[in-house]
């Protein structure tokens, strides 16, 4: 991706989107945004949907999905429920089929041409995983569906208003309105949004439909600079962290008490992950499609699994729930950064939204950071200290 | 309040429990509390965004937690019926736990609220209209005064099992196909119930790989109806696999409706009595399905 400057603003009417959108859904490409249920499909879907709305089922979810106009597309507060990442490693995908004659074995491998595709209105948090992961994805192998899906893709994030207290991107160094892993930025104003390009993929994109946008006025660059400033000094009110130091205290106090034992409450259940715009990590499984030919794919897996680490003697390195909560904090905050020079989060809040056992990260953050930043302040034992309630049950042979 | 954190109090001083497992305040409403000194024991709290089956800390698969000792668990009607269902399997040693049993007068059914909320027909959990356990049996202590009834929610959960009944075959398929459809395999239904108790699922198993682990549809069907069969006279309607579902899935609809099959072929309703008979650990001689007489 090749960042650039911010272009100068260009204002996009709301009743220009829709024929921006159209056409680009005439040229063939896909768009994407968050939008509320699909209509159905067929009379029988439209049944199901009726059911599903009688008995209170998926109502105001939004989900990213692609729109057969602009008027689908919720360009508002909410939050999808699960992140961008999907467009670029779907749940699970075929990577080759295979099919056995005699001793020979034919590979047929999985098309990798991706379709061209156009995001509008993604949360800034999501657009930002994208170039986070993009360098594990690029380390000791370059992903070609990764790749190929993010070359063909071109995302215009929206500035985000804030969607609630579990919002912390300014606190791992992004922001409301920020453009990282993205092409350009929407912001709301009076009548329509203030759109910037922030890469080349993103002006070309403004260049091609240069009829569809107007000039920004001087008046709507202001209201686009005061929802911008009241959502960051929003955002950051919620947690204030070092990371440099988060990540020097984690790599250094692997048995600390506050680290090794925060996976009391925590189920296991790996919803967290799915909703991660950045956990990135996928289980390779080989389906039979009956005798003699089958198909290897990938799907989503996550570290909060027993199953992750169960080595094939049956031993299992991280046995137990403190061990693999450990692992995701671990990960996200020492190894990656570490590795890469980055955490592995975007302050999304996803995870503290979808956790309904309370495992909180904003809140173990805060505690971390105050360990490391004042170490001091922390002792495990007393009630005064964060450290108390984040977790942090001794075993009773320790107590 | 102040007679189950005196209560837990005690019981942590006098050395009966090693742990109180109850609810504490979080950032986002109720949630889970491990309280190991007596002072913490000024944490707890009971009101109806108390949700959270503690149960299911009582797993065998949680060796971190048998790791806590002696536990003392805090628990409404519904969730001392999984207490009764591990006691039933064999899965718990009596004497391991401590119930201390809460009157309930039902709970949210969208419990993260930063203060506590008066039910209304609207907000009461549906599977709380009608329960029968809001006095927990089997528990060693009681505490908290006595509730009114849970009110009457829009639609019960038994209307909106038959709302879906009501479909023609073909939409109740695309229903449920759509419903599944959206599962993402994480396996929270699986992990925050208080019965899945087996030490490696089936869904884990690779040698053969019985159930498909990728989200396609044929995986997704397969998933959803090992997890339904597999709880089919066991599940207790704590609803905690719905409301963990990350995407929404209406698992509560799939286990009443089994508990509705199971009751009508089996005459067996799940209960908190551990002694109870059920239909997959009991033999009879004049059992009504003709295969296994």
């Amino acid at each position: 991706m090749s960042e650039r400057p911010r272009e100068d603003p260009v204002f996009l009417a709301a009743d220009a989107l829709d024929g921006l959108a159209g056409d680009l859904i005439a040229a063939g490409t896909e768009v994407v945004g968050p939008a509320r249920a699909d209509e159905p499909a067929s009379p029988a879907a439209a049944a199901a949907a009726a059911a599903a709305a009688a008995a209170g089922l998926d109502k105001d979810v939004l989900e990213y999905r692609a729109v057969s106009r602009a008027a689908d597309l919720a360009l508002g507060p909410g939050m999808p429920r699960l992140s961008l990442k999907g467009l670029y490693l779907p749940q699970n995908e075929a990577l080759f089929a295979w099919r056995q004659r005699g001793s020979d074995i034919e590979i047929e491998p999985a098309p990798t041409g991706a379709r061209t595709r156009v995001v509008l209105g993604a949360k800034p948090c999501d657009a930002a995983a994208l170039a986070i992961v993009d360098d594990v994805m690029n380390w000791d192998y370059a992903d070609a569906l990764w790749n190929g899906r993010r070359e063909a893709t071109t995302v215009f994030v929206l500035a985000c208003g804030v969607e609630d207290d579990s919002c912390f991107c300014a606190a791992v160094g992004l922001a409301p309105d920020g453009s990282r892993g993205a092409d350009g930025l929407l912001t709301p104003v009076e009548g329509g949004w203030l759109v910037e390009a922030t890469s080349e993929k993103g002006a070309a994109l403004v260049a091609a439909h240069a009829a569809r946008f107007g000039a920004a006025s001087a008046e709507r660059r202001e209201q686009a600079a005061a929802f911008r400033r009241t959502a960051s000094e929003r955002v950051a009110t919620h947690l204030e962290i070092d990371a440099d130091s988060v990540r020097d205290w984690i790599a250094t106090h692997f048995d600390d008490p506050l680290l090794a034992a925060l996976g009391v409450r925590c189920n296991g259940c790996g919803a967290c992950a799915s909703v991660c715009p950045t956990c990135h990590c996928f289980d390779i499984v080989e389906e039979s499609d009956g005798l003699g030919h089958g198909t290897r794919r990938r799907c989503w897996d996550t570290c909060q699994s027993h199953k992750f680490t169960l080595h094939a003697s049956g031993h299992n390195p991280r046995a137990d729930q403190n061990a693999r909560f450990r692992q995701r904090l671990n990960h996200k905050f020492a190894i990656y950064p570490l590795r890469f020079g980055e955490v592995l989060c975007t302050g999304c809040g996803r995870c503290a939204r979808a956790c309904h056992a309370g495992q909180d990260l904003v809140e173990i953050l805060g505690a971390i950071d105050v360990a490391a930043r004042r170490p001091d302040t922390v002792d495990v034992q007393s009630p005064e200290t964060p450290a108390r309630t984040v977790g942090a049950a001794a075993p009773a042979s320790e107590r | 309040m102040n007679e189950l954190r005196q209560l837990a109090r005690e019981l942590l001083v006098d050395e009966k429990v090693d742990v109180v497992i109850g609810w504490e305040d979080g950032r986002r409403g109720a949630r889970p509390a491990f309280v190991t000194a007596a002072d913490d024991a000024e944490r707890l709290i009971f009101d109806t965004r108390c949700v959270h089956n503690l149960a299911t800390y009582l797993s065998p698969r949680r060796s971190h937690l048998a790791e806590l000792g002696k536990v003392g668990l805090v628990v409404k009607g519904c969730d001392a019926k999984a207490v009764a269902g591990l006691l039933r399997e064999a899965q718990l040693p009596r004497d391991r736990v401590v119930l201390i049993g809460v009157r309930c007068g039902g709970v949210l059914e969208v419990p993260d609220l930063p203060q506590p909320a008066e039910l209304t027909s609207e907000t009461v959990a549906p599977r709380c209209f009608r329960c029968d356990v809001r006095e927990p049996h089997l528990a060693d202590h009681l505490v908290g005064e006595e509730r009114p009834d849970p009110p009457r929610p829009p639609m019960t959960i038994d209307e909106r099992v038959a709302a879906v009944d009501a479909l023609p075959v073909e939409q109740r398929w695309e229903f449920w196909v759509g419903q599944f459809s959206k599962c993402v395999r994480c396996y929270a239904c699986r992990q925050v119930c208080p019965l899945c108790v087996c030490d490696r699922c089936i869904a884990d198993k690779s040698l053969p790989q019985w159930v498909e682990s990728a989200s396609h549809p044929r995986g997704n069907l397969a998933w959803n109806l090992v997890r339904a069969l597999h709880l089919a006279g066991r599940c207790v309607n704590c609803g905690e696999c719905e409301r963990f579902c990350p995407v929404g899935i209406p698992l509560s609809l799939v286990n009443r409706k089994l508990q509705q099959v199971v009751k009508q072929r089996f005459g067996y309703v799940v209960s908190d009595d551990p002694e109870a008979a059920t239909p997959v650990g009991d033999y009879r001689l004049d059992d009504a399905q003709e295969f296994i007489r």
